[in-house]
């Protein structure tokens, strides 16, 4: 070890060498003084004095060298000469610094912006107080459901579990303010205090806002919503916003960067106790009709010392004698712990279902080092005869592995620079892209959290920077100065001596990651193909969707009815295309076994309105959605399912309900209804999981609460949406929560497919760009390798014919290997992505199939110049030269 | 006067560090201080001492500062640091234990 009064002089040595090398001088200069002085004093003439000190000193220049020595400068010389070697070389070959230059960026850039966005979601700390001391409780019920707590339960825990220092109770409120969608948050009281939330204008929620159910009418505005959605208006405090068509008084607005915790930054926050007033969506299955009965979660403050370990035993002694007296199925098992430092907290799950993406983006990082191990490779066997000279005459084999390393470190700094602007310019772009193709309706709701490279993005880069520079250079470097490169350097080829098999390895190891992201790629590709092939079944065209406050809904209803672009007005559970259906267990007469099964309560015209015909039987009428009869139609699919070829026309169903369900409301009111129809298969559930499986019609009316509204419009739906919109800004203020013409929701929902099949697509091309440029150097380089020997063999008589086909065999061999190896992995990749998304096929043939042969060929034509060239060997040339 | 003997590789880090044991001093004091105590016998090779001045200074077993000599010239004072005083324990008692073997393999064998 070296101590830091030793670095202080090595840096200052190589700061200012000629300070060392002064202090050192005036030293030795002392000694000879005081020698002369010595011989002077027993009577010597001056000069001679001089001269005889001098002589006894010995070589001057020598104990300098050797006091250098003895320091360890000689370190830091040796490698400021290998910096000055090494940019002579690359002086020389520019083409080649720059391909490696670029082909490394390219690689560090797409993997830095892929952890930027990584970084910036599930690293960087929330900017509240002390962040990583948060963590949010999960309530896990004996019937495996997670529960929230209602305010009372969380009122309970904070007095009597004991297990935080500090609480907080939250639900997230979607809606609109003003005609701009956002999505804010139902909070406590002391949510303010306890995360630390400043206000820039105004004040933020107090423990005096929400004390008790009913809790004031009041509410904080987040920095970015005050400046985005009301142009930083200084008027804002005091005014009065409708949120679900009820008037809130802004009290304030929060400082910036406050976004609180949770998943997306928010935009406003309301006191929970007021949820009533709001009818927000958080209510129980009972619907919102009592305060008890909205649920909250819990996110709470480690105790001084405590760990989430004990925390969580504390809440679950808590929870366990808490829910002792509900149904069995409902009581509270376990508690889990998850960490709220970060918008999204780091936890197997997460880390699992990004690992495909940032696994893919790490290949197309080591294809490039693969790339570059290849080219160095070559250099240095190009070099082989000097690096076996300089061996000769006694350079250590350590001395030139670093100086080939240094090589490759100070390619790597460039490229890291470079890659830092592409990774700058990729996100940029990226999210400029995002905004500009996601479909309008979420575009204003979104808000993706900034994207700015922070410490830990630098620290990434450069990590991954010093990791590619060790990849392709440290290979190389062992490879080229094994000792028996003393060969070499007499130009004498042994049959141990084969750098050709670590080439071959990296060629094989390149194709095989181009064969598995192409093959990924495939699979994804297709399943995107499929999903954006799923025709919903339902004609979207000219109809709009709106999710209406309940309390105001009698009037909208009427409204809309009344509107000369309104053609028909019905109502659904939920809004067909997004979001899965509801299930229950359903037993057809005489039969024995549970199915379970998907449903949907429509009201009469909802089926007409989305143009999907009755094939058998009939709908319901009005009459039958009045007097709630029980009644159901069936899709086809359901009607195969259950009945299996039998009429199902007039059979009965029983209708199991679990524990949770409750029957009204949202679920089926009867426990056994009659099939009285059949439609054709739609999709009304979410378009990602393709044709409802099976999904059971049963009535109900446009007026039931909380239904989502469908409303068929004259003419164009997009300018419809605005005209209904603003007109029903006007009557009934904060009545609409969501409006979106149906077109648009399927937009929304595809959306997230066409963006990984981008991504796909883009990084399996640039993956198989790379390859090929790795390919083809490689090979070029094999054919140069093997000049004499085909120069012999065309000497002997080989034809071209022959010498082509020695050439493609061998990439042939090369590419079969590869893509075998990468095949396996697609598949061992693909499963793993198959147990995380639903429907999707990893035994795809065709995508199998379709990659292998693509890289297939494209190893065929890299492999084709070089095989020309050799063919074109002058026999007599190659002979002649060494 | 008998010609003088030259150091035994390895000796001179020990002799330097003991010449430093009590006071600080600069290199050209340390050779004398070595040629007087020893009566003239060790004579330090000027071109030995200074690389060995750096070695020990390089392992942290002595300390260089500059300073003003006795005639008020600017010169680097050596002087010993505790892993400095270990080292010299260290050395000595292996001196000791090898004079007295080689003494009693010159005096019986």
């Amino acid at each position: 070890m070296m101590s830091w009064a030793d670095w202080k002089l090595r840096i200052r040595a190589l700061i200012s060498p000629r300070r060392a090398e002064e202090d050192l001088d005036e030293e030795l200069r002392f000694h000879l003084e005081m020698q002369a002085r010595k011989h002077r004093a027993a009577g010597m003439a001056e000069t001679d004095a001089e001269w005889r000190a001098a002589r006894e000193f010995g070589g001057m220049t020598q104990v300098r060298e050797r006091c250098r020595d003895q320091r360890g400068l000689q370190l830091m010389e040796t490698i400021a000469q290998d910096i000055r070697y090494a940019l002579r070389g690359f002086r020389k070959t520019p083409g080649f610094t720059i391909t490696v230059i670029a082909t490394i960026a390219l690689g560090l850039g797409l993997n830095t912006a892929a952890f930027t966005a990584f970084d910036a979601y599930v690293l960087r700390p929330l900017q509240v107080r002390d962040p990583h001391s948060l963590y949010e409780a999960l309530w896990i019920q004996a019937d495996g459901n997670d529960r929230r707590l209602t305010w009372r339960d969380l009122e309970d825990c904070r007095k009597n579990a004991g297990a935080f220092s500090e609480s907080i109770g939250y639900e997230h409120l979607l809606t609109r303010i003003a005609g701009h969608p956002v999505i804010g948050q139902l909070v406590s009281g002391n949510y303010f205090a306890m995360l630390g939330g400043e206000t820039i204008l105004g004040r933020p929620l107090v423990p005096d806002d929400a004390p008790a159910p009913g809790g004031q009418p009041v509410m904080v505005l987040s920095y970015r919503c005050w400046s985005n959605k009301f142009a930083a208006d200084p008027q804002i405090v005091g005014q009065k916003l409708f949120v679900r068509g009820y008037p809130l008084e802004v009290v304030g607005v929060a400082r910036e960067g406050f976004a609180g915790v949770g998943d997306i930054p928010w935009d406003f926050w309301v006191p929970d106790t007021i949820s009533p007033l709001l009818d927000t969506a958080n209510a129980g299955p009972l619907g919102g009709d009592r305060f008890g009965d909205y649920r909250f979660r819990l996110v709470g403050r480690l105790r001084a010392g405590w760990t989430p370990g004990r925390t969580r035993a504390a809440l679950q002694a808590w929870a366990r004698q808490h829910s002792a007296s509900r149904l069995p199925a409902e009581r509270i098992v376990r508690v889990d712990l998850e960490s709220r430092a970060t918008t999204i907290p780091l936890v197997r799950e997460v880390v699992l279902s990004m690992a495909p993406l940032l696994a893919a983006f790490g290949l197309v990082l080591a294809v490039a080092c693969a790339n570059i191990a290849n080219l160095m490779l070559a250099r240095a066997m190009a070099r082989q005869r000097e690096i076996g000279v300089r061996l000769a005459i006694g350079a250590s084999r350590k001395r030139l592995v670093r100086q080939l390393l240094s090589e490759s470190i100070l390619l790597a700094v460039p490229s890291a620079i470079v890659g830092f602007a592409i990774a700058q310019l990729t996100v940029d772009g990226c999210v400029r892209v995002l905004y500009a193709t996601l479909p309008r309706g979420i575009v204003e709701l979104i808000t993706i959290i900034p994207l700015h490279p922070d410490w830990r993005v630098l620290l990434f880069m450069l990590g991954a920077a010093i990791l590619a520079a060790l990849l392709f250079g440290l290979v190389p470097a062992l490879q080229a100065t094994r000792p028996n490169i003393m060969q070499a350097a007499r130009g004498e080829f042994t049959t141990d001596y084969r750098p050709t098999r670590l080439r071959h390895a990296l060629v094989v190891a390149q194709l095989a990651v181009s064969a598995l992201i192409l093959i990924t790629g495939a699979i994804l590709l297709r399943q995107n193909l499929r999903i954006s092939g799923v025709q919903p079944g339902l004609d979207t065209r000219g109809v709009v969707w709106l999710d209406v406050q309940s309390a105001l809904g009698t009037g909208v209803r009427r409204q809309l009815a009344a509107d000369p672009l309104v053609e028909q007005v019905e109502a659904s559970s939920k809004v067909p295309i997004a979001g899965l259906l509801r299930w229950i267990a359903v037993t057809p007469a005489g039969a024995k076994q549970r199915t379970p099964a998907g449903y949907l309560l429509a009201s009469p015209g909802y089926l007409s309105l989305f143009r999907v015909p009755i094939l058998r039987g009939r709908n319901f009428t009005d009459e039958e959605a009045r007097a709630n009869a029980p009644v159901a139609v069936i899709s086809q699919a359901t009607a195969t399912a259950l009945f299996a070829g039998r009429d199902p026309i007039g059979q009965k169903l029983h209708i199991h309900l679990d524990g949770n369900q409750i029957r009204g409301a949202n679920s089926p009111a009867h426990s056994e209804v009659t099939v009285i129809g059949v439609a054709r298969d739609a999709v009304n559930g979410w378009i990602g999981s393709g044709t409802d499986a099976t999904c059971i019609y049963f009535p109900t009316t446009v007026d039931a609460a909380g239904r989502a509204l469908l409303v068929r419009v004259r003419g164009d739906a997009g300018a419809a949406r605005q005209r209904l919109d603003s007109a029903l800004a006007q009557s009934a203020p904060g009545a609409i929560n969501q409006i979106q013409p149906m077109d648009e929701v399927l937009n929304i929902q595809r959306y997230p497919f066409r963006v990984a099949y981008w991504l796909a697509g883009g990084l399996g091309v640039l993956t198989l760009a790379l390859t090929l440029a790795g390919i083809y150097g490689v090979l070029s380089y094999l054919v140069a390798q093997r000049t004499k020997e085909i120069g012999i063999r065309v000497a002997l008589g080989a034809n071209y014919r022959q010498v082509v086909g020695i050439i493609l065999r061998q990439s042939t061999r090369l590419a079969a290997i590869g893509i075998a190896i990468g095949a396996a992995g697609a598949l061992a990749v693909s499963m793993l992505i198959g147990s995380q998304i639903p429907n999707m096929e990893p035994f795809d043939v065709r995508a199998f199939a379709l990659g292998a042969s693509v890289v297939f060929a494209a190893s065929l034509f890299a492999a084709w110049t070089p095989s020309m060239r050799a063919a074109r060997i002058e026999p007599v040339t190659t002979l002649r030269c060494d | 006067m008998k010609p003088p003997i030259e150091l035994l590789q390895g000796t001179l880090d020990l002799l330097i560090l003991r010449a430093l044991q009590n006071q600080p001093m600069h290199g050209w004091a340390v050779s004398e201080r070595i040629q007087q105590i020893s009566e003239n016998v060790l004579q330090v090779n000027q071109g030995s001492l200074y690389p060995a001045l750096h070695r020990l200074e390089h392992q942290g077993w002595i300390k260089a500062d500059w300073g003003v000599s006795e005639l008020g010239r600017r010169a680097r004072f050596y002087h010993l640091t505790a892993a400095g005083r270990k080292q010299l324990e260290r050395e000595a008692e292996n001196w000791e234990r090898m004079t007295e073997a080689i003494g009693r393999v010159m005096r019986l064998a």
